[in-house]
């Protein structure tokens, strides 16, 4: 059992990260904050049955998820409208040239990765499936274990990995547009 | 492409992810030294996932913090029935 009293100097350092994570979400900067504060309030009303020793940042972005989920998703239950049905792996990695030297692979790889700038980074991530963002901002952005977004999720870990590893796949197709857009590209590489 | 590098690739995201025991990962970090396929895709991938988290990375801006605060202090306070869940910046000129 936790104490109230001890609420704002456990959880007040995760503010940040909540917040970025919650601009993913709901992709403006005003229900961002919402979500915060809403979050906080209720992991502060319900902090007396949260288990002390236990994770307290899984704990608060649960909250965080499922006040979204309930309050500020438009798409519920939509399914998955990507089509990855030939969307390989390595996405991005095979379609970056096929240079005969290494340092000349090295130098589109390079130049592809510096240049992509964070708008699209971000375009990329929030044009995915909520089923798939999900996983994909709690594993790239939070670094959370498998384990720690199944238990967020409320999802079985198997789940986790296919769904993380279609968003992946996806946000990979995706980037390669832009990479493309922006001139970054050689033309028609494509490695083996 | 061989054995080793199929077994590589089916876990490449569990060992970017570090969701590998320390020996299928040992194991995978010493073919990715020796084989030129494996290594550099590796490599790019790492490189990706560090990318996608730095840019995704939000400058937070010092109000969210402070409106949290103040949401929490409303709450604990014994008028906190007149303030309510929705706490707007004004409370900051009225503690």
């Amino acid at each position: 059992m936790a104490d109230q009293a001890d609420f704002e100097r456990d959880a007040m350092q995760y503010t940040r990260q909540l917040y970025s994570a919650a601009m993913r979400m709901t992709r403006n900067p005003s229900d961002a904050e919402d979500l915060v504060q809403e979050t906080y309030l209720k992991a502060y009303r319900a902090y007396h049955t949260f288990q002390e020793g236990t994770n307290l940042k899984a704990w608060l972005y649960r909250i965080l998820t499922n006040t979204y989920i309930n309050k500020y998703r438009k798409d519920s239950r939509r399914p998955s409208e990507v089509d990855l049905g030939t969307v390989e792996d390595m996405y991005l990695y095979r379609r970056l040239g096929s240079e005969e030297s290494a340092e000349a692979a090295r130098t589109t790889e390079d130049r592809v990765l510096d240049g992509m700038v964070e708008s699209d980074v971000k375009q990329a991530v929030e044009e995915l499936p909520e089923s798939f963002r999900m996983p994909v901002l709690l594993a790239d952005l939070e670094g959370f274990s498998y384990k720690e977004i199944a238990e967020i999720l409320d999802i079985p870990i198997g789940t986790v990995m296919s769904r993380l590893h279609r968003g992946r796949k996806a946000m990979q197709k995706r980037l390669w547009e832009f990479a493309k857009q922006r001139g970054l590209l050689p033309e028609d590489a494509k490695r083996p | 492409m061989n054995k080793d590098c199929d077994e590589a690739l089916e876990n490449l995201y569990l060992y970017l992810d570090s969701e590998l025991d320390a020996v299928s990962s040992e194991k995978i970090r010493a073919h990715l030294e020796q084989c030129k396929g494996c290594g550099p895709a590796f490599d790019f991938e790492g490189r990706l996932k560090s990318v996608v988290r730095e840019r995704l990375d939000e400058d937070v801006p010092d109000s969210v913090v402070d409106r949290v605060r103040v949401a929490l202090r409303a709450e604990t306070a014994p008028d906190s029935r007149l303030v309510g869940d929705r706490v707007g910046p004004w409370v900051v000129w009225f503690p």
